[in-house]
């Protein structure tokens, strides 16, 4: 009898001895003033030249520099370079580096630097899904002196500065590039205000600040080291929780505050809010014109015209965001207002297109036929995220059915989902992609930019009249000129239903007060540099 | 698992059991006949009324997409039960067949099926359906499969005993001396003698089949959007649990409500066909 | 002793058949394993094919699961595809909290159904029928509800716990409340089953005869013979504990092999759900050949079901 009490005791200082190590793991975050930053994303790689994504875009801003800053008012300013030159023809460009620049591991920023960055992002072992094509005019590098390096182009590129401003293309550690070769998605290394700590997977990223940092933008709002010692990235996907986590005060400052929260947000005293919408393609469906039943473009202008999307863009995401009329959003340059109000719903006039389409038998479901066949749309998408658009699709098969269109929105792996991209046996796929530049479109929609040729342009459909606007727009140098063709570009995507626009997204940010100095960078996502800590009341 | 009803309980008339079986036929016919109990229809969406608490316009309040949660509920009854009686019957069919070709089979195939459901039962709990569903890849049939997979091998270890006991009986050992073929035997005698308290250990494993299928469902694993499943109900409403509390509610309700149900029904079965009541555990 | 070496042949064979069911799964699986770790970029076929043969995945099948096991033995479990790390180091970072889950639920059952049971067994007839009719809803009630509830009401509406993350104590009082619940309604159920058997047995007869107080008897007798049904179902314990954990951490946004194990299912990232399937296996089995060392031990008279002992004289 005593054995049993015994155990039972052994067992209670068991459950105590676990309660105070759980004690113990308490995040770095909790003691100091290090800013803690709650995001709904998974970061995947955090070597920038290999990451699309935006949080790494986010999280590696902290670490690493790039040559130029784009600010808001679309102007370039110095950064690691100080200054630059551009031949007339658009195909050298000639850099300046700061002096003095050292990176966190204590190698000097030299042109060779530089080079071995850019080396980096277009070398094909480096599996590169963004940067390389983002920088996809890059033939060279030449080591002009120290800190001048001279950048040769294949082909003019008009958006060329503006994809080095990006943290897709910041600055590596030339040292770490050689030694970390392979394990440089867990070791970043750059010049930028934060060093990289820890990363724990599925948890956090710890990132401390760089004290000897004396190089900032000219965009920042003061000089020398971070205001906060350091800055940790908690990883939670939750949404539901990840808002709780900010309004218990956890956290200091989360992305994607899901769009339900906001009004309850707005109650808080305590907690503020920010709201950027993102350039870029807007969250949109990608249409196969090439084959199926969507290559008929009666059916592709009838699924626009079928679906209140004004009442499914308000309703999902409760009003914070907008519809989009464009496939670019509002904020990117170039966009095309007079495409606003041009295809409002309609089920009437999508019946008639489907009519026209000679989608008119009807079957036992309700669903439109055409020789006995039933008019079926197949859009799969990849299951391991989930997202609005999940919500979304569910309005828009609904909206579907409504005029007799039955939508098959299937889950599945990201392997079957690649190999379905591949084949092209999909009808249509959802896609949004954040870029402070209407040459995204080029990306999605010119012929030459297929998957082989690591292009977005899966189905790779090739429309002359549109391949010609977006490659006079792609080098063009006059900005009016530039903006003329793109709003063109924009006009032909609508009038010939390539792709569903559905909403404008935007760069929900919500943070307590004891924040301060939070900005964020032309395409929206939130910049800690500048920010300082309250303390606490 | 299962509960058993207090001992005092078990005579007379015991309202808590006609609930049970209250409940549970109105679950059989909201699985059976979901247009009879809904209001709406479950995937009609309505933009107007987005995130609405219970009104008498809907009992259950409405979701992110305006659709009726009450619908929703009735509707997604099929859903559960297909999964959780369906992943039942997959284990007791195959396990009733595994467990007597183990027990009248060679020698070595006896010694294959027990080493292979020994490995099966390694997988403690809904890891084996996890890994079935991992495999597989989400959707209705394969959380059914999944959860099958990880019931069978109980299933297994019953009937092969009960087997074994069913050849050892005086009726079976008349049928060899008069000669009936051993497929005959097994088709007459010994599989149907093994059956029943295979399904006395059915009305146990149900529940938990239920309850199985549901978090499969939660874990974004089960059928595909939209189906109105309880679990992933559930799962979608876990975004307004500060704003809209019915949506974590009601489908959570309705699982938990017909599986006290089946526990409750099962635990009466087992009482009334076995005279006593059969261990839970 | 020769009953001993039988038992852990066994566990070893079961651990084997366990990590080639996982090899298996790995390999049956639809998809190209290449193409989802790359994500859904699609990358030129010669990258494919050269990723492929780093991988091994173009020997024949018979030498990758040589190597697989090769692998295992040394203890690498392979590398993830979504995290781009090894296994092992994502399973060794996550499995400390899942072990304090899992830990502090257990306990947290166990604290809760002994009373509960003591109290209960054969005696009080309307707290009795209150307690079971509570156990047969807790056994009936699926864990993520119970967690989405809690997490709405005590987190969200009252603020009383955090609501993400898995620090310290305050965070993991919901998520081993949640676990628990379950648990606690079987445990007591057995419990008092057990002994409410023991409270007939002669020896406490013997017990109370010799002037032993009634609280006395239970704790001391009754506890003690109960506490055997509920080490036979030590196996589903810690088969509800670990797949709890993959609910109730995915619920409460907790850091865990349990959420790991649900993210790399989503993902196909299937050197992930194999790793975590084969440790969970392994653990499974190990800890039940424990246990079942710990029962001969505990009662001989089950290690060759020879020697019945008298009931009623005391160990």
């Amino acid at each position: 009898m005593r054995r049993w009490r015994e155990r039972m005791a052994a067992l209670a200082v068991a459950i105590a001895l676990v309660g105070v190590s759980a004690c113990g793991v308490r995040g770095a975050g909790a003691g100091g003033d290090r800013l803690v930053f709650a995001t709904g994303q998974t970061p995947q790689c955090l070597d920038p030249q290999v990451s699309p994504q935006d949080i790494v875009a986010t999280i590696d801003r902290n670490i690493f520099d790039s040559l130029v800053v784009f600010t808001r008012d679309g102007r370039f300013e110095p950064w690691l370079a100080t200054r630059w030159d551009i031949s007339a023809d658009g195909l050298r460009y000639t850099f300046h580096l700061r002096p003095g620049v050292r990176f966190h591991d204590g190698t000097p920023l030299d042109a060779a630097a530089v080079a071995a960055t850019l080396d980096h992002a277009v070398a094909p072992e480096t599996k590169s899904q963004y940067a390389a094509g983002l920088i996809d005019a890059y033939d060279r590098s030449e080591v002009v002196g120290p800190t001048e390096i001279r950048i040769h182009l294949k082909r003019p590129s008009a958006p060329f500065l503006q994809a080095l401003s990006t943290a897709y293309l910041g600055i590596q550690s030339p040292k770490s590039l050689r030694e970390n070769k392979g394990a440089l998605c867990g070791k970043p290394v750059g010049s930028g205000p934060f060093s990289f700590r820890r990363w724990s997977k599925n948890s956090a990223i710890e990132l401390d600040r760089n004290p000897d940092y004396d190089w900032g933008p000219s965009t920042a709002a003061h000089t020398g080291p971070a205001l906060v010692p350091g800055l940790t990235i908690r990883l939670i996907s939750e949404n539901a929780s990840r808002f709780g986590a900010l309004t218990s005060g956890q956290v200091d400052v989360i992305d994607q505050v899901p769009p339900a929260n906001v009004p309850s947000l707005k109650r808080f005293d305590a907690l503020r809010y920010s709201r950027a919408e993102s350039p870029g393609i807007v969250s949109a469906v990608m249409f196969n014109p090439v084959r199926g039943v969507l290559a008929d473009e009666q059916v592709r202008r009838a699924v626009l015209r079928a679906i209140d999307v004004d009442g499914l863009v308000r309703s999902v995401h409760f009003g914070q965001f907008d519809r989009a009329w464009s496939p670019l959003g509002p904020t990117t340059p170039g966009y095309a207002r007079g495409l606003e109000g041009t295809w409002p719903h309609d089920p009437a006039a999508a019946g008639a297109l489907l009519d026209a389409a000679g989608w008119t038998g009807r079957d036992a479901r309700g669903y439109r036929t055409r020789d006995g066949v039933r008019l079926v749309l197949r859009w799969p998408y990849a299951a391991t995220y989930q997202s609005s658009m999940v919500t979304t699709a569910q309005g828009v098969q609904a909206e579907l059915k409504k005029v007799g269109i039955q939508l098959d929105y299937t889950g599945v792996d990201t392997g079957t989902f690649g190999e379905l991209l591949e084949t092209g046996d999909l009808d249509m796929f959802a896609t949004s992609f954040i870029r402070a530049d209407p040459d995204i479109l080029n990306f999605f929609l010119e012929s030459g930019k297929t998957r082989d040729n690591g292009g977005g342009n899966v189905f790779a459909q090739r429309h002359p009249e549109l391949d010609r606007l977006l490659l006079a727009g792609h080098t063009e140098l006059d900005p009016l000129a530039r903006a003329d063709l793109y709003a063109a570009s924009q006009r032909y995507v609508v009038d010939h239903a390539l792709i569903l626009p559905l909403w404008v997204p935007a760069a929900l940010v919500g943070y307590t007060d004891r924040v301060r100095g939070l900005a964020s960078d032309p395409v929206g996502f939130p910049l800690f540099y500048d920010v300082d800590l309250r303390g606490r009341a | 698992m299962t509960a058993e009803p207090t001992a005092r309980a078990r005579s007379g008339f015991r309202p808590a059991l006609w609930l049970a079986y209250l409940v549970l036929a109105l679950v059989v016919l909201a699985a059976v006949w979901p247009s009879l109990v809904a209001t709406h229809p479950p995937d009609a969406i309505d933009l107007g009324a987005p995130v609405a608490g219970p009104s008498p316009a809907h009992l259950f309040g409405t979701d992110v997409l305006g659709r009726d949660t009450f619908s929703r509920v009735v509707h997604g009854a099929r859903w559960s039960l297909v999964i959780g009686l369906g992943a039942t019957s997959l284990a007791l069919v195959v396990g009733a067949l595994l467990g007597v070709l183990s027990a009248s089979g060679p020698r070595l195939l006896d010694e294959a099926i027990g080493r292979a459901t020994d490995i099966l039962l390694a997988f403690p709990g809904l890891l084996l359906a996890l890994l079935v569903v991992a495999v597989l890849g989400p959707g209705a049939l394969n959380a059914t499969i999944a959860i099958g997979c990880s019931t069978v091998p109980g299933f297994v270890r019953l009937a092969r005993g009960q087997a074994l006991v069913v050849r050892e009986s005086g009726y079976v050992r008349a049928a060899v001396v008069l000669g009936h073929s051993p497929a005959r035997i097994h088709a007459r005698h010994v599989l149907p003698n093994a059956v029943p308290p295979l399904l006395v250990f059915a009305t146990v494993t149900a529940g938990t089949a239920i309850i199985s299928g549901s978090a499969l469902s939660f874990l974004g694993l089960g059928p595909k959007a939209p189906t109105p499943e309880w679990g992933a109900m559930l799962a979608d409403g876990r975004d307004f649990l500060d704003t809209a509390w019915a949506l974590a509610v009601f489908p959570g309700l309705a699982v938990t409500a017909t599986v006290v149900a089946v526990n409750v029904v099962g635990a009466d079965l087992r009482r009334r066909f076995e005279g006593s009541p059969a261990d839970g555990n | 002793m020769r009953g001993v070496a039988r038992r852990v042949a066994l566990t070893l064979f079961v651990v084997w058949g366990a990590a080639t069911a996982a090899f298996l799964a790995l390999h049956l699986m639809p998809g190209d394993p290449v193409l989802t770790m790359l994500g859904d970029a699609l990358p030129p076929a010669d990258r494919v094919a050269r990723i492929r043969a780093e991988l091994g995945l173009d020997q024949p099948l018979a030498e990758q699961y040589l190597a697989y096991l090769g692998r295992l033995v040394r203890g690498d479990l392979g590398r993830s595809y979504q995290l781009e790390a090894p296994v092992a180091s994502v399973l060794g970072e996550q499995v400390g909290a899942t072990a304090a889950l899992a830990l502090s639920g257990f306990g947290l059952a166990l604290v809760v159904s002994v009373p509960l049971a003591l109290a209960t067994a054969g005696r009080r007839p309307a707290l009795r029928r209150f307690v079971t009719t509570l156990e047969l809803v807790a056994i009936s009630t699926p864990s993520f509800w119970i967690g989405v509830l809690l997490l709405s009401l005590l987190s969200f509406r009252l603020r009383w716990f955090p609501v993400a993350g898995g620090d310290g104590v305050p965070g993991l009082v919901l998520p081993a409340v949640t676990l628990a619940i379950g648990l606690t309604g079987v445990f007591s159920q057995v419990l008092r089953d057990g002994v409410e058997r023991a409270l007939r047995e002669p020896f406490v007869l013997s017990a109370r005869a010799r002037g032993s107080s009634e609280a006395a008897v239970r704790r001391a007798h009754a506890l003690r013979h109960a506490a055997i049904p509920l080490l036979t179902l030590s196996g589903w314990t810690i088969g509800t504990l670990l797949s709890g954990a993959v609910v109730v951490e995915t619920v409460f946004t907790r850091q865990g092999l349990g959420r790991v194990l649900a993210t790399a299912i989503a993902a196909r990232d299937m050197p992930v759900v194999t790793g975590i399937v084969v440790l969970a296996a392994a653990v499974f089995a190990v800890l039940n050949l424990v246990v079942d060392l710990l029962y001969q031990v505990a009662d001989p008279r089950l290690a060759g079901r020879a020697s019945p002992r008298p009931e009623g004289v005391p160990r």
